[in-house]
C-alpha cells in the first residue's frame, strides 16, 4: 500500500514538472531570455560538406525543429540562439577555398575568420577591402550583421562581396549577387541569419601596401572639419579611427585621431609585411581594470592612451596589420557585472551637435558607467535592407560596464533608449548586434525599412525555420 | 539486505547520478556567470554535506541503511524533478544544499552496509569487487547519456535520471515487502 502511494506521489510531481518546464518554454520572450539550460547545439564538424549541411536543414523540416546560426558569437542580442532550438555552429566550417591572384578574389566558407583569410592572402601581397576592425569574426557573422571598419574608401562590407550561396529553408542552394537574387542577396546582408546558412562568400581584394601612422589630438568641435580636409579630401588618407575623451578632466571634449595614409616611400614594405602575431594584452587590460574601478582611473586610462598615440606618430604598418586588431584586452570576468556595447551613427554635420547633448545624457546619469568610445566614419551605403548608413556617417562605439542585477539592467535600458532618442533627433540610427535594450518604435524610426525586412523574412522563409531571439524581440 | 542485491542497488544509483553529472556541471555553468558562484554552489554541497553527516551518522544505526538508502532514492529522484526547472543561480544553490544532503545520506550508508557486510580479513577483495562493478555501470550510463543528449535536450536527461532513481527507490521497497 505504502509503495502505491510513493509511486502515484512520485508520479504527480513528475507530470507536473514536466508541464511546468513544457509551459516554460511556450512562455513569452521575455522569460526565455531567462531560460538556463543549454539549447541543443548541432555542432558543424570541420570538413562538413554541403549535403550534410543540407541534411540539417531537411532534418530540421521533417522534425518541425528551429534552426539557429552561430559564428563567433559575440551578437549580444541573441541573434544566435533560440530556445529549444538547434543551434548550427560554423565555425569549423572554415576552409579558404581559392584565393585568385589576378582577379584579387578570395572565395572562403562561411565560417572562416578575418584572420585565416589574411593569413590566406597576405603571402599574395593582397589585403581585403573592408573587414571588421577586429579580426575575430566569421566572414559569415560579420555579413550576416553588416559590420563595418576602418577603411574609409572602399565603401561598406556589402559593396565588397561579389557573390555568395545560401543554403535556405527548402534545403535549397542559391547563388546570390548584386545581379543574381538581388533582393535575397541584399536581406541576407545584415540579415542577422534569419534568411539561411551562408555556404561560402566570393569577396573583392585589394593590394596590401605600406601605411604611415598619422596622429592628432583636438577639441570634438574641431572635428568634423579636421576629417574633411585632413581624411577625406586627402586621397592617401586609407583608414582612420577615433577616440573621445570619457575622462572627467576632459568628458567628451578632448579627442585624438589616428590616419593610416598611403606612405609616399614603399620601399621599406617587404619589411613590414609579415603578419603580426603577438599584441601587448597586459598593458591595456591594466589600464581599462583601472578606469572600471573609478574617475582617477579613467583619467590615467586617458592619459596612457594618448601618450601612447603621440608615441605611434610616423610609425609604418602594413595594411594587413592595421586590420588586424586584437581585442582580447577587453575580455571581462566579473560575476556581479558585466560589459555591453553601443554603437550609434550620427550624421557627419550633426557630430558637434550631438556631443554636447550625449554628454548631458550620460552626465545626468552617473551610475552610468562609460569606459570607451571609438569613432570611425561610415560612407553612404543603403544596400542592407536594415542599413544604418542613411548618409555619411560617423559611427560611436560605446564600452559600458553594468551590473546584471535586474536594477542595475533596468538603469542601462533606461540610458541607452535616452541616449538613442537623443541619436535618433539628430538624424542618426543605432547599430542592431547589440543587448536589445532599444525599444520596437526606435527600431522602426531608425530603420524605416523595418516593416519590408519582416516581410522579406515571410516571404522566403515562411515556415520560420531559421529564427534567433532578436527576431522574437522585434517580431511585428 | 542481500550483498548481491546491495551491489545491483548501487549500480543502479550509480547509473542514475553519473548520468545526470556531467550536465549538471554544465547547468551550473550556465546559471552561475562567475567562476565564483561555480565554486560557493559546490562548496554549499559540500558545507551541507559536513553538517549532516553526524545526524545521518547516529540515524543510521537507529533505523538501518536500507531505510536511508529509501530516502535516498527517493528524494533524489524528486529532486532532479526541479533540475530542468531552475533558472536562477539561487535555485541552482538550494538544489545544491538538498543534494548535498541527500549525497551525505548515499555515501555514509554505502559505507555502513559495507562495513557490516565485509569479512576484516578479505576486505580489500570485497571492496574492490563492489567498486569493479559499480563503477562499470557508472562508466557505461556516462558514456551513453552522451549519446542520449545528441538526441534529446538536456532537461530530458534528468527526467531519465530521475526514473532510474524511482525505479531503484522501488526495489528497495520490494525488499521491504518481502522481508515483511
Amino acid at each position: 500500500m505504502k509503495t502505491v502511494w510513493i509511486i502515484l506521489l512520485y508520479l504527480c510531481v513528475f507530470g507536473l514538472s514536466v508541464y511546468v518546464y513544457s509551459t516554460q518554454l511556450n512562455g513569452p520572450a521575455a522569460e526565455l531570455h531567462q531560460r538556463l539550460l543549454p539549447v541543443e547545439i548541432k555542432m558543424v564538424k570541420a570538413g562538413m560538406s554541403e549535403g550534410e549541411l543540407k541534411q540539417i536543414v531537411l532534418n530540421a523540416e521533417k522534425t518541425g525543429d528551429v534552426l539557429s546560426i552561430a559564428g563567433m558569437q559575440h551578437s549580444q542580442g541573441g541573434q544566435t540562439v533560440y530556445p529549444n532550438g538547434v543551434m548550427v555552429d560554423m565555425k569549423p566550417y572554415n576552409q579558404v577555398i581559392e584565393v585568385n591572384e589576378d582577379e584579387k578574389t578570395v572565395t572562403v566558407q562561411s565560417g572562416a575568420t578575418w584572420s585565416d583569410i589574411q593569413e590566406a592572402i597576405n603571402p599574395y601581397g593582397l589585403s581585403l577591402k573592408v573587414s571588421q576592425s577586429q579580426n575575430i569574426f566569421t566572414v559569415g557573422g560579420s555579413l550576416s550583421v553588416n559590420a563595418h571598419g576602418l577603411d574609409i574608401r572602399n565603401g561598406g562590407l556589402t559593396d565588397t562581396v561579389l557573390s555568395m550561396r545560401l543554403l535556405n529553408a527548402e534545403g535549397d542552394i542559391l547563388q546570390l549577387s548584386p545581379s543574381e537574387n538581388k533582393e535575397l542577396f541584399y536581406a541576407v546582408l545584415g540579415g542577422y541569419g534569419l534568411f539561411g546558412i551562408i555556404l561560402d562568400v566570393t569577396l573583392e581584394l585589394t593590394d596590401d601596401e605600406l601605411y604611415e601612422t598619422q596622429t592628432a589630438s583636438m577639441p570634438y568641435r574641431d572635428y568634423p572639419a579636421y576629417f574633411k580636409r585632413q581624411v577625406q579630401d586627402n586621397p592617401d588618407a586609407k583608414m582612420h579611427l577615433a577616440r573621445i575623451s570619457i575622462a572627467p578632466e576632459s568628458f567628451m571634449e578632448e579627442m585624438y585621431t589616428i590616419t593610416y595614409k598611403t606612405a609616399e616611400d614603399q620601399t621599406p614594405f617587404p619589411d613590414y609585411q609579415k603578419l603580426k602575431t603577438e599584441n601587448l594584452v597586459a598593458v591595456p587590460k591594466f589600464f581599462l581594470g583601472l578606469s572600471r574601478i573609478n574617475d582617477a582611473g579613467k583619467d590615467s586610462f586617458w592619459n596612457a592612451q594618448t601618450a601612447y598615440t603621440q608615441q605611434i606618430d610616423g610609425n609604418l604598418v602594413s595594411r594587413n596589420n592595421v586590420m588586424r586588431s586584437d581585442s582580447e584586452f577587453m575580455e571581462y570576468d566579473n560575476s556581479r557585472k558585466t560589459e555591453i556595447l553601443q554603437e550609434y551613427f550620427v550624421p557627419v554635420d550633426q557630430f558637434e551637435h550631438y556631443i554636447p547633448a550625449l554628454k548631458a545624457v550620460v552626465e545626468a546619469n552617473p551610475d552610468f558607467n562609460l569606459l570607451n568610445v571609438t569613432i570611425r566614419y561610415v560612407g553612404k551605403n543603403e544596400d542592407a535592407v536594415l542599413s544604418y548608413a542613411k548618409e555619411d556617417m560617423f559611427s560611436l562605439v560605446l564600452l559600458i560596464n553594468q551590473g546584471t542585477d535586474t536594477e542595475s539592467v533596468q538603469q542601462t535600458q533606461d540610458v541607452v533608449q535616452e541616449m538613442i532618442d537623443v541619436t535618433l533627433k539628430h538624424g542618426g540610427s543605432y547599430y542592431l548586434p547589440y543587448f536589445g535594450y532599444p525599444t520596437k518604435g526606435q527600431l522602426q524610426e531608425a530603420y524605416p525599412r523595418t516593416g519590408e525586412f519582416f516581410e522579406l523574412k515571410d516571404r522566403f522563409d515562411p515556415d520560420h525555420r531559421f529564427m534567433n531571439l532578436f527576431y522574437e524581440e522585434y517580431r511585428p | 539486505m542481500n550483498y548481491k542485491r546491495f551491489i545491483y542497488y548501487q549500480g543502479t544509483v550509480g547509473m542514475a547520478s553519473s548520468m545526470i553529472f556531467p550536465f549538471y556541471i554544465l547547468l551550473i555553468r550556465n546559471v552561475g556567470d562567475s567562476y565564483a558562484q561555480f565554486g560557493w554552489a559546490y562548496g554549499l554541497f559540500a558545507l551541507t554535506a559536513a553538517l549532516c553527516y553526524p545526524l545521518i551518522g547516529k540515524y543510521a544505526d537507529r533505523i538501518g541503511d536500507k531505510t536511508l538508502l529509501g530516502v535516498y532514492s527517493w528524494g533524489m529522484a524528486i529532486l532532479l524533478l526541479f533540475f530542468p526547472l531552475a533558472s536562477e543561480v539561487w535555485h541552482v544553490y538550494i538544489l545544491q544544499v538538498l543534494m548535498g544532503m541527500l549525497g551525505a545520506v548515499q555515501k555514509n550508508s554505502e559505507k555502513t552496509v559495507l562495513a557490516r557486510y565485509v569479512t576484516k580479513e578479505i576486505a580489500g577483495t570485497q571492496i574492490g569487487r563492489y567498486h569493479v562493478w559499480t563503477s562499470v555501470a557508472a562508466a557505461l550510463a556516462v558514456i551513453a547519456t552522451g549519446y542520449l543528449v545528441d538526441f534529446l535536450t538536456i532537461a530530458s536527461i534528468f527526467y531519465i535520471a530521475s526514473l532510474v532513481f524511482a525505479w531503484s527507490g522501488l526495489q528497495l521497497l520490494k525488499l521491504e515487502n518481502t522481508a515483511a
